[in-house]
């Protein structure tokens, strides 16, 4: 019954709608919630979103993963691993920034007590 | 020698000082220095033997990693390694007077920066692009929370915020062009991007403006430099307004030339340049507090560059390239003795100028100033000059007007500086600077009085970069064409 969801031009238009409500949950926590953690959250949506993009229009369901050895010569139906490694390198950078957020984050709640971004106003004074 | 060192050495020093430190702090930081003036050699070695040359670092173009050294690359990279060598003569000295920048931890930050700018200048891979982008970040973030007291955390904060929202949009920018183009090289993706869909190419444009904008500073996305130039030590400042604002400069507009040759934005990015530079002047008016002075007038300079770029002709890069290096040294002179005087003051308010009791600093900082300003004989004034021209060229009037302006309206605090610094009143006991960093003052000031008098040093090496820059096919040539 479901057998039309398997073609790839159909499962692309699912991931790109998918991800882009995604992005846009992510952008709208960014711009609406005060809260650092929760604005790091949100950027972590949107990142999450971009991965889920790009990997879903760069994957090909009836394709094999890209590994050659002796059975497997023909490199026309494997996967390009490019984007896949790309999004590895990516992920580890992404939680590298957020980590480094975080731990910003505590230790100026443990200084001053704030986690409301708008009140984050040191330079006023 | 091969160009991998830039980047590999410093990275390499930086994660090996934990182990260094084993042996004193002294010896981390003569470590450092070495390198550093053993990497300078290098990029002059590179730059006079004019040996100018795609390297390979893994497996060859279009797949592989390469470095593509040329003029304008090596400019850069000379000049960076120059300014982060002198950060170290100023630093060898400063350090012992405060506990906090006394650790060897800001030698690993300090060259994960040095490794990743000049990553950022001679990478020829949008990905690679990416990741150094993202270690420049890293990096600075760091930095400007460095001394952990509230202000500087919520500047290190203000500044990772808007660095992963920055990212977020490059990353995006990086994925629509694999899915477009199939390739992350640079010299392929300029062969096909121009015959892109008409909605596509706009889209990647906007998301590699808004990626890069944050970063270079332009108006609307520059809400929160002067905070985190306020909140971060002013020593660290120097690095910011210095190299990591220069190398991010260059590497947007490397791809916007390479990109987009025939320049269908160029107008539009002219306009927003001209219009940040003046918000940024405006502003910076009526600042009271030194570093954010310095952070607005930064974001003017910066804001010029960035307008003179655009323009995407011969005058224009070379007015960018030649600002590039007058503003860079004036901001290292204006933010080691901003240093200095918060170390005896410990006030960095406007008001501190009128109790300073230094002649030697006084002098610098008016060189400095002279110099930003755009007064004759000194660099500033060169590239001040080339800008207009490269405007009155183009015939647009309107943006030397509002140069013009802005220029006018960016004389008034620094007269007003000026004459706070020479008042007579009260003063303090005279401040001591050590002779190490008199040695690096003057040096700075040397410079710009030398480049100032004598432009044609480095002129017609900057025409040339400018020229090379533009073409964006002999890149693709040099690539092996790909």
């Amino acid at each position: 019954m479901f057998e039309f969801l398997n073609q790839p031009e159909v499962i692309k238009i699912i991931v790109t709608i998918g991800s882009m409500a995604l992005f846009f949950v992510g952008l709208f926590g960014l711009l609406t919630r005060k809260h650092i953690i929760k604005i790091f959250m949100s950027i972590a949506i949107m990142e999450s979103s971009l991965f889920l993009f790009f990997i879903g229009l760069t994957f090909n369901t009836n394709f094999i993963a890209p590994i050659l050895d002796n059975t497997h010569v023909n490199i026309s139906n494997m996967n390009d691993p490019i984007p896949h490694a790309m999004i590895l390198t990516a992920i580890v950078i992404g939680m590298a920034v957020l980590a480094l957020g975080v731990s910003f984050a505590i230790e100026y709640y443990k200084l001053t007590g704030k986690t409301n971004i708008d009140e984050m106003n040191e330079m006023k004074h | 020698m091969s160009s991998i060192l830039f980047v590999a050495l410093p990275l390499l020093f930086g994660f090996a000082t934990p182990i260094l430190s084993k042996f004193g702090k002294d010896g981390v930081a003569y470590t450092s220095m070495l390198m550093q003036v053993f990497l300078l050699y290098l990029a002059f070695d590179l730059l006079s033997s004019a040996d100018f040359h795609v390297e390979i670092i893994s497996i060859a173009p279009p797949l592989g990693i390469s470095f593509v050294l040329n003029k304008a690359s090596l400019f850069l990279v000379a000049l960076f390694t120059f300014l982060i060598t002198l950060f170290s003569l100023y630093y060898l000295s400063h350090r012992k007077t405060d506990a906090y920048e006394n650790e060897t931890k800001f030698f690993i930050l300090s060259n994960m920066l040095l490794a990743s700018s000049i990553g950022l200048v001679l990478s020829s891979d949008i990905f690679n692009i990416y990741v150094f982008f993202e270690i420049a970040g890293i990096s600075t973030y760091i930095l400007s929370a460095y001394k952990k007291t509230p202000s500087a955390l919520e500047a290190g904060l203000k500044y990772l915020l808007t660095g992963a929202v920055a990212s977020i949009f490059l990353v995006f920018a990086v994925a629509l062009i694999y899915i477009n183009v199939g390739s992350l090289n640079l010299a392929v993706i300029s062969q096909s991007f121009e015959a892109l869909p008409y909605n596509i190419k706009v889209l990647i444009s906007i998301l590699l403006l808004i990626g890069f904008g944050f970063k270079v500073e332009i108006f609307p996305l520059n809400f929160w430099v002067t905070d985190v130039y306020q909140g971060s030590s002013a020593l660290v400042n120097a690095l910011f307004s210095g190299i990591i604002v220069k190398a991010y400069l260059f590497v947007f507009f490397h791809i916007l030339y390479l990109f987009l040759p025939s320049g269908e934005f160029s107008v539009f990015l002219v306009y927003l340049g001209a219009v940040s530079m003046l918000v940024a002047e405006i502003a910076g008016l009526k600042q009271t507090n030194l570093k954010r002075l310095f952070a607005y007038s930064s974001l003017g300079q910066v804001a010029l560059v960035f307008t003179a770029f655009a323009m995407q002709n011969k005058e224009g890069i070379q007015a960018a390239l030649f600002i590039v290096l007058a503003h860079s040294i004036a901001k290292f002179i204006i933010f080691f003795a901003l240093t200095s005087i918060e170390k005896e003051h410990k006030s960095i308010h406007i008001e501190t100028l009128k109790e300073l009791n230094s002649p030697f600093l006084r002098a610098i900082m008016l060189i400095a100033m002279f110099s930003l300003l755009g007064i004759p004989l000194f660099a500033g004034f060169v590239g001040k000059f080339l800008a207009l021209k490269s405007f009155a060229v183009e015939g647009m009037f309107v943006i030397m007007m509002i140069i013009v302006i802005g220029s006018l309206i960016e004389s008034v605090y620094y007269f007003k500086l000026a004459g706070y610094m020479f008042i007579k009143g009260k003063k303090r006991e005279v401040l001591n600077i050590g002779s190490m960093q008199k040695v690096v003052f003057v040096l700075l000031a040397f410079l710009l009085i030398f480049i100032g008098i004598a432009p044609f040093i480095v002129s017609n090496f900057l025409g040339d970069s400018a020229n090379i820059l533009l073409d964006a096919k002999s890149y693709s040539d040099m690539m092996g064409g790909v």
